[in-house]
């Protein structure tokens, strides 16, 4: 039945279905990149349960998660937000990034999150209590240092928490092949540029190469692109302005796949 | 008349052997063009590498705390071709080595007729210098170890190697020895340095740090140690610099005139302490060391006993009596600080220094990109646009009469609703040199200044607040702008005159920080702490009591709703600020010089 593939590395899936059998809601912290949305899906499969994903952003209103009214040829009508359909439906909510929402904004998940697990709707008067296959999980990327965003604590504090990294190396290497079919040789010596990119500081790069950018660079190789070329397109463009440091992403490439001349 | 020839002939000879010596920077820069089997034409400098190979050091797992430096020349006996002895080029070279501080680069590349192969270079040594450890190990296996690594694992630098490695032969037959595994036959008399492969560090090569007087210093007598086997050697003449001369010693050995140059070397602080020292030297053949060295700490004991003020700190009353947290007793010790807030009068108000234009202007270009963060505010009784949300709510509301109607939406210049509270640590260690003519405290107060500038165009609310102390009796509390004062000239001339003076008791001020934070109504309160070391004092406080009563005050302040950040230029930071901080709310800058644009850079990072 499993469509997405998703290598564990190591307990989470057990402890989300744990957390999936007891009504606990669960937070996912990890770089971006690293197979957070990818695990999420698959444990939306797995558990049979459809995902609800919203990506968060500053300008998200408590009306987008809960829902809204709308017009059409009879008048107004309600309409549920993703928050309030899967908890009247059952499903996993999954809200992406839950640190660039305004935190008046996450407030409306605190009797979600806990032993109520009701969601009030002021606007229609509506008090909804969640289907027993209604899951919260949010996300966020604790990298960031920013004084103006961040999760409330009595908002973190309803949570199961799982914190993802980069997966191993051997793991992250047959991520690659399977994702994009390359041949072993090169997935380790994207995974050994990986590697290295990855021993950088904050103030060199402000974050790493992650695998997702790993597996394009793959991609466009199986497509038929000069490996070179492919990793400048997909890992050192993407990673970082300053000229500096593309200069040395650029060397770390052409040491690894040499130009072709 | 024949003992005219001979006369004339042991002249020559002689003046050859001179020559050979000491013609240093006397000799004809035609003849040395001619000699030079160098391509400075298609050279590469460090200066211009200096940055990308730091990150690609630590691209390869380099210790990040280690500086880049560019080394001196260093001396290793060779045979020469004819040409090169009359130049009295070749014979001291720029050997690539490291210590436990830094990295060591010659100041340019130029083997290499090819730009982008001298280019190379430096990144390989870079490589090399990540996996090749000398430490007690013998200089050309470790090499040759790391040269097999480095050609495995990249294809890209086995394809440098095997270029270079060809090219060099060809131009150096000396350095035929390059893949040979025999090493007597490598360590023959043509030890002509291989320019691919990494040295030892003077200190471990030749214990120059001790300034014996050591003609020779390469030829220990008796050690089997390879590393002296290559004759390397450092002429190290150590001079009485009791006599301050001008730099310039005018000598009249038997033949010829001749003169060297002295310069004063750092060693035992750091080699390239002075650039421009190294670069003037780079073309002697002798560098004399003198014993003197720029001695910070000299200095400092010396402003222990303060020195008199022209600027007045007025003391504003008799200064508060403050809790202290003691960690052994596990209870605060009440009123024991005394605070004495203060502010300098008969300041002159000055303007921006010239020197701080350009970065201001550069820091512009980003604040103008954060000015343009509109916000959308909805729900008003009117504004610009019609906000449809809004409107069909209440299309649909059951009772009309009990909406609040308000149905437009306006986007309106981001008020940031901060309040910033910048404290900075003016203890007697911010008297310590960044460079010989820059001490630390010069850098926060031009910090402040850039700082202060900035916010002040982002129209963000701010105090700024310095402060020192003598143990608990006295935590000077320096008032430079707080926050109903507007920013001008007169801020200005109070950073300007503030002095680096006793000892950091950083618990109590934060604590006074956060009392001073927490009047202002502003939702974000942000406490942006600027240090240049741990919190000591004469007292206790120099050690865990400090520590701890520092945390406590840290821990009191995020109580108040108040978001503490600390910038320090301490690279042992690390040890002790996750304790204090947090792991997310502290940065370690490691070159103080780029403390004004990065202050300012975090502040803006940390609110965008």
């Amino acid at each position: 039945m499993s469509h997405s593939y998703y290598l564990p590395q190591a307990n989470e899936v057990e402890l989300f279905e744990a957390a999936a059998g007891m009504n606990l809601p669960v937070l996912i912290k990890g770089p971006t990149g690293c197979g957070k949305t990818r695990f999420i899906e698959t444990m939306g499969e797995r558990l049979g349960r459809e995902v609800y994903t919203v990506v968060c952003h500053d300008d998200l209103s408590a009306a987008d998660l809960v829902g809204r009214h709308l017009i059409d040829e009879n008048g107004t009508y309600w309409q549920d937000g993703p928050l309030t359909k899967a908890v009247r439906n059952g499903g996993i909510c999954y809200l992406d990034e839950i640190i660039e929402a305004r935190k008046d904004t996450t407030v409306v998940l605190h009797s979600l999150a806990d032993y109520r697990r009701v969601l009030p709707i002021d606007r229609t008067g509506e008090l909804i209590e969640a289907h027993p296959d209604f899951m919260l999980v949010v996300s966020y990327n604790p990298g960031y240092q920013n004084v103006l965003k961040g999760m409330k604590p009595s908002t973190k504090q309803r949570f199961i928490s799982l914190s993802f990294t980069y997966p191993k190396p051997d793991i992250e290497k047959e991520v690659i092949i399977k994702e994009s079919g390359v041949d072993e040789p090169t997935a380790q010596k994207l995974v050994n540029i990986a590697g290295e990119i990855r021993q950088l500081s904050d103030s060199d790069i402000q974050e790493a190469v992650s695998t997702r950018l790993l597996i394009y660079a793959a991609k466009l190789m199986v497509k038929g692109f000069d490996p070179y070329e492919a990793c400048m397109h997909s890992i050192v463009e993407s990673l970082s302005d300053e000229e500096d440091v593309l200069e040395v992403l650029q060397k770390l490439i052409s040491l690894h796949f040499t130009k072709a001349e | 008349m024949d003992s005219k020839v001979s006369r004339l002939f042991s002249w020559s000879k002689v003046f050859l052997e001179d020559m050979d010596e000491k013609v240093g920077i006397f000799a004809d820069s035609y003849l040395r063009k001619k000699a030079s089997r160098l391509h400075e034409e298609s050279g590469v400098s460090f200066e211009s590498k200096e940055k990308s190979l730091k990150i690609f050091y630590h691209l390869l797992g380099g210790d990040k705390a280690k500086e880049l430096h560019i080394t001196d020349k260093r001396f290793i006996e060779t045979s020469r071709t004819l040409l090169e002895k009359f130049s009295g080029k070749g014979k001291s070279f720029f050997l690539t080595w490291q210590d436990e501080k830094a990295l060591y680069f010659p100041a340019t590349l130029a083997y290499f007729n090819d730009k982008e192969l001298n280019d190379m270079h430096y990144y390989w040594l870079c490589g090399m210098l990540s996996k090749v450890n000398l430490q007690g190990n013998d200089i050309i296996t470790e090499n040759i170890k790391a040269t097999a690594f480095l050609t495995n694992k990249y294809a890209g630098f086995k394809n440098f190697y095997n270029k270079a490695k060809y090219l060099l032969v060809q131009n150096y037959p000396e350095l035929s020895y390059i893949d040979s595994l025999n090493t007597e036959a490598l360590l023959d008399d043509k030890s002509y340095p291989n320019p691919l492969w990494i040295y030892p560090s003077i200190a471990t090569n030749a214990k120059l740090l001790n300034f014996n007087d050591e003609e020779e210093m390469g030829r220990q007598d008796g050690k089997e140690d390879k590393t002296e086997e290559l004759k390397m050697k450092k002429k190290s003449n150590q001079i009485d610099d009791e006599k301050e001369t001008d730099g310039l010693l005018l000598f009249l050995p038997e033949s010829l005139m001749s003169f060297m140059e002295q310069v004063n070397v750092d060693r035992q602080e750091n080699d390239s302490f002075d650039e421009d020292a190294l670069y003037n030297a780079r073309d002697l053949d002798e560098i004399t060391l003198g014993k003197k060295d720029a001695n910070l700490s000299s200095r400092v004991k010396m402003d222990l006993d303060i020195s008199s003020r022209d600027v007045e700190d007025y003391p504003l009353g008799n200064g508060f009596l403050r809790d202290e947290w003691d960690y052994k007793k596990d209870m605060y010790l009440k009123k024991y600080v005394r605070i004495y807030p203060q502010v300098a009068i008969n300041v002159e108000p000055i303007a921006l220094p010239k020197r701080l234009n350009k970065m201001m202007k550069r820091i512009q270009s980003e604040l103008d990109l954060m000015e343009l963060d509109r916000l959308k505010i909805d729900n008003l009784p009117y504004g610009d646009e019609i906000n449809f949300d809004a409107w069909i709510e209440y299309r649909g509301h059951q009772n009309k009469s009990n909406h609040p109607q308000r149905f437009f939406q306006s986007f309106e210049k981001k008020t940031r609703d901060m309040s910033t509270l910048l404290l900075a640590d003016i203890s007697l260690s911010t008297e310590a040199g960044v460079t010989q003519d820059i001490r630390v405290i010069d850098m926060i107060k031009d910090s402040l200044m850039v700082f202060s500038e900035s916010l002040n165009r982002l129209e963000d609310s701010f105090g700024i607040y310095a402060f020192s102390s003598i143990k608990n009796k006295k935590v000077n509390f320096h008032i430079v702008k707080n926050f109903k004062e507007k920013y001008g000239d007169l801020v200005r001339g109070r950073i300007d005159v503030l002095k680096p003076g006793y000892y950091t008791r950083l618990g109590s001020a934060v604590r006074e920080s956060g009392k001073i934070l927490q009047k202002e109504q502003s939702q974000n309160r942000l406490l942006l702490i600027l240090s240049d070391g741990k919190p000591n004092d004469t007292d206790r406080y120099d050690g865990r009591y400090g520590i701890e009563d520092t945390k406590k005050a840290i821990d009191e302040v995020r109580q108040m709703g108040i978001t503490p950040f600390c910038i320090t230029i301490d690279v042992e930071a690390r040890e002790y600020l996750p304790y204090l901080f947090g792991r997310n709310s502290y940065t370690v800058i490691r070159d103080a010089k780029k403390l004004p644009k990065v202050l300012t850079e975090i502040y803006m990072n940390l609110t965008k």
